[in-house]
């Protein structure tokens, strides 16, 4: 069992496939979700989290926990002996290792990101996304599709047109 | 820390794997931010051999990110879609319908559009015609070239920017929002519904020119047309799904308002003043006599609620231009623009920064902006964080021209640029390419239409 501080209320997280994850209030209120739920007394003791396994969930955990932030005594007592900079270049180094994880967990946790509305992690895991996006043609997002263009011509023209800067 | 102990083993776990997969060079590259090359890296070509066996390299990776995206739920893509800096949302649109799909949702739930838009600075250039303009991305660092409907752009004179709304004068003075992204233009109140102005109507009956009736006897008519208009600015209106505009106007700097689809506009008591702010559902109107006013224009009868008559100590016009603007973090801030004359053209000098202390109904001067950034302009007034918008430069002040009577300089050169609040060093953004006119002005991109 996880060793309880004084004071800290904790919260139940129970992925479907029957996993347990104790966390402190706090760190689950890095869910707007959760914290939505929290608020509007929704939440017993347990929280079922929905289509989340209990892999996706801990690693959701792992990053609330680290992100969460250092109020309190112990958490002052921290934030005494570093540098807000220093935390905060610790944190990026984190997070970069943080996302070193294959294609498939990187979607499963946009997916947990987006429900359980966390934005920085959805902004740390949608990353290389929003790069493919930025920095490639049109053309060449539909080729790595290997989509069709499944506009009607006359459709793709008059959208085309009443946009046609965002092309050049 | 008190989260439970399975968690902590579990993710020893995988740092064990994660060293694991290191020790076998198979882990991803260092940097999330990898991003893809139409042509592998050569470094990937060499271990081409590892690319061919390992099911998770980082070459797949990134060329089948586009596909697994598909398999996305239309929420998530929505979340996706709402990180995206304006062009790059609008070219994902039309990659196939299930994407424009996406965007149109996201489109129709304005609240959902999360993503803050970097500032871009809106010109005309010599080469693009008379209705052509240039958004110069700070994000991208590139322009975009628009096509604007009539009248010229060239021919208008650039009083406000909010939302995303431009607030145009043209060569009559007549006012037109123009969101310069959508095209959409919507005509405003005839500038002779203003309380203060008459039409001079021509021999045929038509309006020629405008006259103030408290016009001093040496000032020249013809001049007004001009500079009948000095400020506007845009604020939302939600007990109509509106908007509202503001102007400051001639004579005598009064303010005027009117709702979008309104057939007049409506003065609002006291004169000289030189700038608005909306915030907690009032306008705050502050004169250049250090007065601060408020006016709530929701009700059927609008009062004027006196602040401060007077500060104790405030920006007056021989300090310099006087700017408002409330921080993210809640404080109402004053700017103060210093200017001098270099070779026969205003060159800012200074910027010196203030918190309002309402309570006290004083000025508190601060010392830069840490880790924030100021747009300032004929543009209303925005204090952004850098660390929301990674490509601006901290405690810098990036300025446009803001000259009162502007348009008597059309031909003047334009004072354009970033100032460093730590060093007070001066930079370009982008090498010179606009015309002195209209005048440049900072516009936050938006694809908002409105009602009508």
């Amino acid at each position: 069992m996880a060793t309880r501080e004084a004071g800290k209320k904790m919260i139940m997280l129970k992925s479907p496939d029957g996993m347990e994850f104790e966390v402190e209030e706090a760190v689950a209120m890095e869910s707007q979700t959760i914290r939505k739920m929290i608020e509007d007394d929704c939440a017993d003791t347990a929280i079922l989290i929905p289509n989340i396994n209990s892999k996706i969930l801990s690693r959701v955990i792992e990053y609330c926990n680290k992100h969460v932030p250092t109020t309190g005594a112990t958490g002052a007592a921290a934030s005494d002996t570093v540098a807000p900079a220093a935390l905060a270049e610790d944190l990026k180094i984190w997070d970069a290792e943080f996302i070193k994880v294959n294609r498939a967990t990187r979607f499963d946790l946009i997916q947990a990101a987006s429900y359980l509305n966390i934005k920085g992690l959805l902004d740390l895991t949608s990353q290389t996304t929003i790069d493919t996006i930025s920095d490639n043609s049109l053309e060449e997002i539909r080729s790595f599709l290997s989509t069709k263009n499944d506009y009607l011509p006359e459709e793709e023209q008059t959208i085309r047109r009443e946009n046609q800067w965002a092309f050049q | 820390m008190g989260t439970c102990s399975l968690v902590r083993m579990m993710s020893l776990l995988q740092l064990d794997l994660r060293m694991l997969r290191m020790l076998l060079a198979l882990s991803p590259p260092p940097s999330s931010h990898w991003k893809f090359r139409k042509h592998p890296p050569l470094m990937l070509m060499e271990t081409e051999t590892v690319v061919e066996i390992l099911p998770e390299t980082p070459l797949m990776e990134t060329e089948t990110v586009v596909e697994t995206l598909l398999e996305l739920p239309l929420d998530v893509l929505m979340d996706i879609f709402s990180l995206l800096e304006l062009p790059d949302l609008i070219r994902a649109s039309f990659v196939c319908s299930f994407w424009r799909s996406a965007y149109s949702s996201l489109h129709n739930q304005l609240g959902q559009y999360k993503r803050p838009q970097t500032p871009c600075l809106l010109y005309a250039s010599e080469a693009d015609g008379e209705n052509g303009a240039c958004l110069y991305s700070l994000a991208e660092k590139r322009v975009y070239k628009l096509t604007l409907p009539d009248p010229p752009i060239r021919s208008r004179h650039l009083i406000g920017s909010s939302y995303g709304w431009l607030v145009t004068a043209d060569e009559k003075s007549e006012l037109h929002l123009l969101n310069p992204i959508t095209g959409q233009q919507i005509v405003l109140p005839s500038v002779i519904t203003i309380e203060q102005v008459e039409p001079i109507l021509d021999s045929a009956g038509a309006v020629n020119n405008y006259k103030m009736w408290d016009l001093e006897q040496d000032d020249d008519p013809n001049e007004f047309p001009d500079c009948l208009c000095i400020r506007a600015f845009v604020f939302p209106d939600p007990p109509t799904g509106s908007y509202i505009v503001v102007l400051i106007h001639n004579p005598e700097r009064y303010l005027s308002f009117a709702r979008v689809g309104d057939y007049k506009w409506t003065s609002l008591p006291g004169e000289n003043y030189e700038q608005c702010i909306h915030m907690d559902g009032l306008l705050y109107a502050f004169t250049e006599t250090g007065g601060v006013y408020t006016f709530d224009l929701t009700g059927p009868t609008i009062t004027r609620n006196i602040i401060a008559e007077e500060m104790e100590n405030y920006i007056s016009a021989t300090d310099g231009h006087m700017y408002v603007v409330q921080a993210p973090w809640g404080d109402m801030l004053q700017v103060c623009r210093d200017t001098e004359c270099t070779e026969g053209f205003t060159k800012t000098k200074k910027m010196m920064l203030y918190k309002t202390d309402m309570a006290a109904k004083e000025l508190v001067e601060m010392h830069g902006l840490h880790d924030h950034v100021l747009f300032l302009g004929r543009s209303q007034l925005q204090c952004l964080s850098a660390e929301e918008y990674p490509q601006l430069k901290t405690n810098c002040v990036y300025f446009t021209d803001d000259m009162t009577y502007i348009s008597k300089y059309k031909n003047d050169d334009r004072d354009i640029g970033i100032l460093n609040l730590e060093n007070g060093s001066r930079e370009e953004i982008v090498p010179q390419l606009w015309c002195n006119w209209p005048n440049p002005i900072w516009i936050t991109p938006n694809l908002m239409r409105m009602n009508m």
